[in-house]
Formats: structure tokens, C-alpha cells, sequence
């Protein structure tokens, strides 16, 4: 067990993150259970503890008699230092057992942005960085989340990937891991890999090979043993009403980015934008009913104390029955207090009206989406959102006593051209005239928010070159220039780590090294702004002789082999062409939720189908 | 006829155990909130858009100081009996918080804030240097008239005389390479010294050979008029 000193805690910042003893933290006798699993995601507690995902999978696996699930996060950089200095190695939450003593390691990988901190929690459990090096006895290190649809960039340093929701297999892993444990671990790790691979959505990257031809270029990624499959589709709850729910999650002492219940209303959104990954990772969708959602709200509240309860979704506002769930969850829990928000607002007067009958907080202002400045490049993403939506929603907002909004837009988006920049500002500026329009006075704060676009693998804009830095720069320039009120705030991000998070997005294994050279320089937290250093990347290419350019600036042609075709959330290359062809059109496709099938193919290709309560088929 | 708006005062005294000693008073404060929502007590609340539980501490705690005992009013919308309201809320307590003891109040009395006027605390760290040394630093504290602490925060830097706040001399009790002090510090509308202020003190201006980075720090005591306060006088 490891035993944390005064004068170690006494001399970090925020000790709390390291302490663990949380309200509906289960801690369990070692000698009982035959499969500890470590859960983590590679960023600092209030983050890893906010993540939806590993606090589900801590709930199902601490449900089995065999097995306990663990926490551990990634310790700031002082308390790093601290535990280096003392040879602290890296420990879990609940029993503060050394993590290397775990039978399982899994990573929530979110982003791209936090892969050198898997390296670097590794490495302070003194596990070997490397899977090939890793001996019997050590953790099977996992991964898990959005980053598996490509996952080629880190495959050297995993001894397994979960392709699609976790809680739909991990419980088949950890009886496979308890059977060959109890037979005595026949043929070492490589036995247990082996027997893993024939789970289905279980990825072992060693159990391929990648072929690159003279050129550079990639080729295939071969299967080196009869086990290995060809293609690893994503499993997911085909009933996600049915299938074991979150009821009692850890409460931190400390507050967290999401410090609240978390309901779940529905998995998936297929509104169909064209940037967006999640889209169509997490379809079809999946609604919960609403007498479950009571119930699920209930057993939290009573479990956590909470005061505060967030109806999360990709797109909450699009829940079939979402009136009369809002008006059950108030008087249920109207002599508790309890408040609700609802995180993703859609540009419209309905989300409005539920906003200000939720009297979500009025000065932390609401937050839209247009995404583009211009309704042509709205068209181009598929955003259907037209600019009197937009007009009419903020202008309900304003009504009813909001002072502040948040935009969020993107640029580097394919075909985008000056026009559409400038279009950020005259939309932002539209606003602000709104409010003096209908209150007579100035006094509103309107937030434009721009991110960089970063194309993503399974998107229709898979294929498409993101724009070089020079045109970044340029492009944040001249949006500056056009932003001329006072009243607009305009926020950017910066253009070089999402450069970087392009080149780790559509990357392949040839990146691994770059990954560990940026690593050893001091590489880490390379999401947290005050954290990236860009230096270390750019030494961390040289000595390896890989130019980033090759994968973020390259426009790939559609016959190309792409390194992440075998880790596939089901759907077909046919229609994330067809969705390009239709982008370039400037053309609209429509939502499949309540619509007909617009032929993504994940559905059939999985046996599933959509759930949705106002849908004609039931 | 208007609802008559009826209110129950209950006073609450608890611990903040070793697991909770980095947990700062306003977190302090949320996880006992948490822990009288998951017993579902009736607590009343503010009215508004942003009801707040009406519970009211008798002293925050500083971060890094563990407490024998911690009070707080809680005020309900029913009248309970104790030994329930206490039953219930042990079983939601984190581990970490204990329930020492529990009794309502007959009647609304002042703020447990403006009750509370000494606080005994005892701070526990390794000499790096002789007990000797250690006594006489002590005693050269315990002479001395004035002595100024330079507090600063990130907003401002004051100076405070500390010895207007300290009740007694403190005590010293040392044990191999062990130390204790045991210090009372007043408590006042003015204002008040941290434990940890007159440790620092006592070794960087005293002289005191301890190594103060590694020390333990717990409140004893919190009283007023010499009382507990929970002995209420009706
Ligand atoms: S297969 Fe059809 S119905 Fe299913 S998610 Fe794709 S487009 Fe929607």
C-alpha cells in the first residue's frame, strides 16, 4: 500500500485529487475478487472524474462479486515531481495499491491531445512504455473511447483496444481473463491476447503488421496470426434502456468539471453533421424511456446528494419526450431543489422556452452552435441551422432576460473561402444589433468561440486536408479585423495543437516514435494550453524524420488505403463518399431519427436499429 | 390565514477525519450538505432562484487541519426526534466525517459563528534539532510582547500581531524525535491567527527545530465562554 506523507501532500496543489476515500467509492478485499481492473483517463482527476463513459464502466465491473474497479487520473505535474523524488509509483484511488499490481490498465482515450500523458502514467507505474516489452505479470494495458477509430498512432504502447461501448464487452474480457487465469495463464500473455482476439470489438495491435510501399505510403495493415480479424466492428447495447445504468457514482470532495448527476438521456445523434466523428460513432440512436430515466434520476439523486442534475446527450434538445420528462424530473424533485440543466441547446425557440423553465443560470449566458459563418458553408457541414433560426432563438433568449451568449464556430472547413470568416463576424455583430433592437439598449456580451478544424477518420471530411498554420493564422487575422463592437468577445484557439491533434487523428504507427521522442523531452497535458510546448514536437519530427505535413496537410485520394480501416464503428465508405460528393454540392441530407434510413449502413451492418419515441416504426 | 413558516434548529457536532485534512471548508461544508440530502432530512431553504440549504458552520476550518470537533446549525422544516435525524444522517456521512453528537435547539439562538471564541488545536511534526532547543524556542514565544505574521494571499499581504490572539502558552511535549505544541487561539469579530501562522513563526522567527512542512495539525477544541457548545443554556 502506498502511504502518502504530510509533507508531500502539504506541498501540492490541491491535494484531494490524490486522496481518494469519496462517497460510493468501492474499495474490495484483493484476495476476493479474481480480476482487478484499474480505470483511468490520461488527464488530471476534475477532468478524468467528469468523464460519463469510465464512470458507467466502474459501475458494471464493481457489480461483479469477481471482480473490483479502481481509479487513478494523472497527477499533476508538481505531485509527478513529488512521487519521482520519493519513488511513489503510480496507485489507485480506493486501495492505493501500486497500479503495475492490476491484472487491467484501461484508458479512456478522448482526444488525441492526451496520448504522451499514457505514456507518462505508464511510466510512473513502472510499466513498460512499449507492449512488446512488457513481461508476464504485467497489466494488459487497454484502451477504450472515441480515439479507437484510429488508434494506429498509440497501437505500440497498448496490449488491447474496446472498439465501441465499453460496457458491452469488458464483462466477456474479464471472463476470458478469469478463465485463463484459472487455468494456470496457458502461453503467457500472447495466450490471453490470443483468446482475447476472438471477442468481438477486441483489437490487438500486435497481432498485425503494417505494409508501407516504396513510396511511403500505406498500404495494409496484415493480419499476422488466424485469430486476428480483418475488420473490428464497434459493439454497442442494442437496448440501451434495458442494459445496466450508472446509479451511483463517485461524489468528489473537490469539485469536478461536471460536478452533477449525469442522466443519460440517449446514445448516438444522427443529425448528420459532416465534420462531426461522434455523429457517426455512436450511431444509431438510442433512447432511454422516460419512466427509466425517472427511475435512473431517482436512485442518483438519493445515492449522490447532488443538487444539481444535467440532462446529457449529444444532442439532449432532440430527446423525443423531453417536455414531459422535464416536467416529471421538476416535481419530483421540487421539495429537494433540485436544479437541471441541459448542456447542448439546438438553435431554436423551443430549446429556449425549456431553458428559461429550467431558469438555467442567466449570466453565465447560452451557448449555439452555427459551426459556419455563411448558410452556404452551414449547407457544405450540414448544420441545419439557417441564420433566422439562429436570429430567432437568441432573440427568445434576450426576451426572456438572457444579457449573454456563446457562438461557436469553426474554420479551415472544406471549401470555406474569406466570405465565410467574415460571415462569423457580421453574424456575431446581427446579434448584438438583435438585443439593442429589442431592448432598446446596448448591454449585451456576445462570446464568438472559433476552433480549427481538424479532419477526423469516419467523417465524409476523412479524406480532406486541414488547412496549413500560415492559413490559419491568416484566417484568425482577418476574422480580428472584422470583429469591430465592443460588445463581441472573440476567443481563438491556438492553431498548433490542433495542427498536431490533425496529424495524430488520421496518423498511423509510424507516429509512435514521435509520440515516445516528444514524450522523453518533456512532453505532457499537450491539451492544457499553459502545459503545450510545441518545441518538443518539432525536435521530436526531426530526430525521426517524420514530416507532420504528410499527415494533416496531405488531400488523400479516395482509393487510398487508410491506416484506420480496421477499426470500423459500421459505417460504409459508399456513403462518406456520397456525404462528400453532397458537401461539395452544398446539398442537405437529412436526420434518420424519425426520417427514412439515408443509408450510413450501421445499422444493418450491426443489427441494430433506431430507438426513438416519436419515430413512425416504433 | 398565511402559512406559518415553522423552522427547527438542530446542532450538529462532527468530526473532519484524517482523509478529509486537504478538503478545504467550503468543500467541507458541500459534502455535509450532500450527506443531509442523501439521509433526506428535511433541511429547509433560502427562497429565490438559487435556494441555498440554510446550515451555518461555527468556524472554517483551514485546508490541511484535521478537527475532533466540527459544529453546525442545521435548520429543518419538521420537527424530528434527534436520535432519528442522527441515525439517519450517520448512515449518509462520508467516511472521514463522524457524528459526535446532535441535539435541537429550543429556541433560534445567535450565529454559532458569533458563539464560537477559542479554538484548541494541537500540531504534531519531527524536531530536526534537540528538545532542548526546542523548549527554548517555545519559551522565547511565549515571553515575547508583540510578534508581527506577515500573511499574505494572492490578493493582498497584511500584517497581523498574533499574540493578542493566543490564549494560553503554548505547550510543548516531546517524545524521542516527536514534538507536540498544544496552542488556544482566540477567536474574535476582528479577526483570529491560523495554527499553522504561529508554527511558522515559531520556526522561522523562534528558531524552533521542526521540520513544519511535515506536520500534523488538528483542531481539539471549539468552545465559547469556556463551554462546549453544545452545552446550551436555555
Ligand atoms: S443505417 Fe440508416 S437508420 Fe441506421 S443510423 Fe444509418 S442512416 Fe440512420
Amino acid at each position: 500500500m502506498i502511504e502518502l506523507t504530510p509533507d508531500l501532500l502539504g506541498a501540492v496543489t490541491k491535494p484531494a485529487r490524490y486522496t481518494g476515500g469519496e462517497w460510493n467509492a468501492v474499495r474490495k478485499d484483493a484476495a476476493k475478487v479474481a480480476c482487478r481492473f484499474a480505470l483511468s483517463m490520461p488527464d488530471v482527476y476534475e477532468v478524468g472524474m467528469s468523464n460519463l463513459g469510465l464512470k458507467i464502466l466502474y459501475e458494471v465491473l464493481n457489480c461483479r462479486p469477481d471482480t473490483a474497479a479502481e481509479r487513478v487520473y494523472a497527477p499533476w505535474p508538481d505531485m509527478e515531481t513529488a512521487m519521482r523524488e520519493r519513488r511513489l509509483p503510480l496507485y489507485s484511488l480506493e486501495t492505493f495499491t501500486a497500479i503495475r499490481e492490476f491484472d487491467f490498465l484501461g484508458f479512456s482515450l478522448q482526444y488525441e491531445m492526451c496520448y504522451t500523458n499514457v505514456l507518462n502514467m505508464l511510466d510512473l507505474a513502472e510499466i513498460p512504455v512499449r507492449a512488446a516489452e512488457r513481461g508476464e505479470g504485467a497489466p494488459f494495458v487497454v484502451g477504450g473511447g472515441p480515439c479507437v477509430y484510429n488508434v494506429e498512432p498509440v497501437a505500440d504502447f497498448f496490449d488491447l483496444f474496446v472498439i465501441g461501448e465499453g460496457e458491452a464487452v469488458l464483462g466477456e474480457l474479464v471472463d476470458a481473463f478469469i478463465a485463463w487465469k484459472g487455468e494456470g495463464c496457458p502461453e503467457g500473455r500472447r495466450g490471453f491476447l490470443l483468446r482475447a482476439a476472438a471477442l468481438d470489438g477486441i483489437y490487438i495491435p500486435s497481432l498485425y503488421e503494417p505494409r508501407y510501399d516504396e513510396a511511403g505510403m500505406f498500404q495494409s495493415l496484415t493480419p499476422l496470426h488466424p485469430a486476428a480479424r480483418p475488420v473490428i466492428y464497434k459493439r454497442l447495447l442494442a437496448d440501451f434502456d434495458a442494459a445496466p445504468a450508472m446509479t451511483a457514482p463517485v461524489v468528489p470532495y473537490i469539485g469536478i468539471v461536471h460536478d452533477r448527476i449525469m442522466l443519460e438521456l440517449f446514445r448516438g445523434c444522427s443529425r448528420g453533421c459532416r465534420f462531426c466523428q461522434a455523429g457517426i460513432a455512436y450511431r444509431p440512436v438510442r433512447e432511454r424511456s422516460l419512466p427509466r430515466l425517472r427511475e435512473l434520476a431517482r436512485q442518483m439523486a438519493d445515492a449522490t446528494g447532488y443538487d444539481e442534475m444535467s440532462l446529457t446527450s449529444l444532442s439532449s434538445a432532440d430527446y423525443s419526450c423531453l417536455e414531459p420528462l422535464v416536467d416529471t424530473l421538476m416535481t419530483d424533485f421540487a421539495a429537494a431543489r433540485m436544479s437541471f440543466s441541459l448542456p447542448s441547446l439546438r438553435v431554436d425557440s423551443f430549446s429556449i422556452e425549456l431553458a428559461d423553465k429550467l431558469q438555467q443560470i442567466r449570466k453565465s449566458g447560452l451557448t449555439f452552435a452555427p459551426e459556419a459563418g455563411t448558410q452556404r458553408l452551414r449547407d457544405v457541414i450540414n448544420k441545419g441551422v439557417t441564420e433566422e433560426d439562429l436570429m430567432a432563438a437568441v432573440g427568445a433568449a434576450f426576451r426572456r432576460g438572457w444579457k449573454a451568449v456563446k457562438l461557436y464556430f469553426m474554420m479551415g472547413l472544406p471549401t470555406e473561402t474569406d466570405e465565410d470568416i467574415i460571415g462569423i463576424a457580421r453574424l456575431a455583430k446581427k446579434v448584438v444589433d438583435l438585443y439593442t433592437e429589442i431592448k432598446g439598449k446596448r448591454g449585451v456580451k456576445v462570446t464568438v468561440s472559433v476552433s480549427c478544424f481538424v479532419p477526423k477518420p469516419y467523417t465524409p471530411f476523412q479524406w480532406f486536408p486541414q488547412n496549413t498554420l500560415a492559413e490559419f493564422d491568416r484566417k484568425q487575422r482577418l476574422l480580428k479585423e472584422h470583429i469591430r463592437d465592443r460588445a463581441i468577445q472573440y476567443n481563438y484557439h491556438d492553431a498548433r495543437v490542433s495542427r498536431l491533434e490533425g496529424v495524430m487523428a488520421r496518423g498511423d504507427r509510424r507516429l509512435a516514435p514521435v509520440l515516445y521522442e516528444a514524450w522523453r523531452a518533456g512532453a505532457k497535458f499537450d491539451g492544457w494550453s499553459d502545459q503545450f510546448r510545441e518545441e518538443y514536437w518539432l525536435s521530436a519530427f526531426g530526430k525521426c524524420g517524420v514530416d507532420p505535413a504528410f499527415y494533416n496537410e496531405r488531400a488523400r485520394s479516395f482509393d487510398e488505403p487508410l491506416p484506420w480501416s480496421h477499426t470500423s464503428p459500421g459505417v460504409e465508405t459508399g456513403f462518406l463518399r456520397r456525404e462528400w460528393e453532397k458537401a461539395m454540392a452544398a446539398a442537405l441530407t437529412a436526420d434518420c431519427r424519425r426520417g427514412d434510413c439515408t443509408g450510413c449502413g450501421v445499422c444493418q451492418r450491426l443489427g441494430v436499429r433506431v430507438v426513438d419515441g416519436r419515430r413512425k416504426d416504433g | 390565514m398565511a402559512e406559518m413558516k415553522l423552522s427547527f434548529i438542530y446542532r450538529v457536532a462532527v468530526t473532519k477525519g484524517e482523509a478529509l485534512r486537504y478538503i478545504s471548508h467550503l468543500d467541507y461544508a458541500g459534502a455535509i450538505q450532500r450527506a443531509i440530502r442523501r439521509a433526506g432530512l428535511p433541511a429547509a431553504y433560502s427562497e429565490g432562484f438559487n435556494p441555498h440549504m440554510k446550515i451555518s458552520f461555527a468556524s472554517a476550518l483551514a485546508v490541511g487541519v484535521t478537527s475532533d470537533v466540527e459544529y453546525f446549525d442545521l435548520e429543518m422544516t419538521e420537527p424530528l426526534p434527534p436520535l432519528d435525524v442522527a441515525k439517519r444522517l450517520k448512515a449518509a456521512l462520508p467516511p472521514g466525517i463522524e457524528l459526535l453528537e446532535l441535539r435541537r435547539l429550543r429556541k433560534r439562538k445567535g450565529t454559532l459563528m458569533a458563539e464560537a471564541d477559542e479554538a484548541g488545536y494541537t500540531v504534531d511534526l519531527p524536531l530536526t534539532g534537540t528538545a532542548e532547543q526546542a523548549r527554548t524556542a517555545v519559551a522565547a514565544f511565549n515571553a515575547a510582547a508583540e510578534c508581527v505574521f506577515h500573511r499574505a494571499t494572492p490578493k493582498k499581504t497584511r500584517d497581523i500581531e498574533v499574540k493578542q490572539y493566543v490564549a494560553e502558552d503554548v505547550a510543548l511535549e516531546t517524545d524521542g524525535d516527536a514534538a507536540r505544541l498544544t496552542m488556544k487561539i482566540r477567536i474574535t469579530p476582528t479577526g483570529s491567527v491560523k495554527p499553522g501562522e504561529v508554527l511558522s513563526l515559531l520556526v522561522d522567527r523562534f528558531g524552533f527545530p521542526g521540520d513544519g512542512k511535515a506536520a500534523g495539525l488538528c483542531r481539539r477544541s471549539l468552545t465559547g465562554r469556556g463551554k462546549s457548545l453544545l452545552e446550551i443554556d436555555d
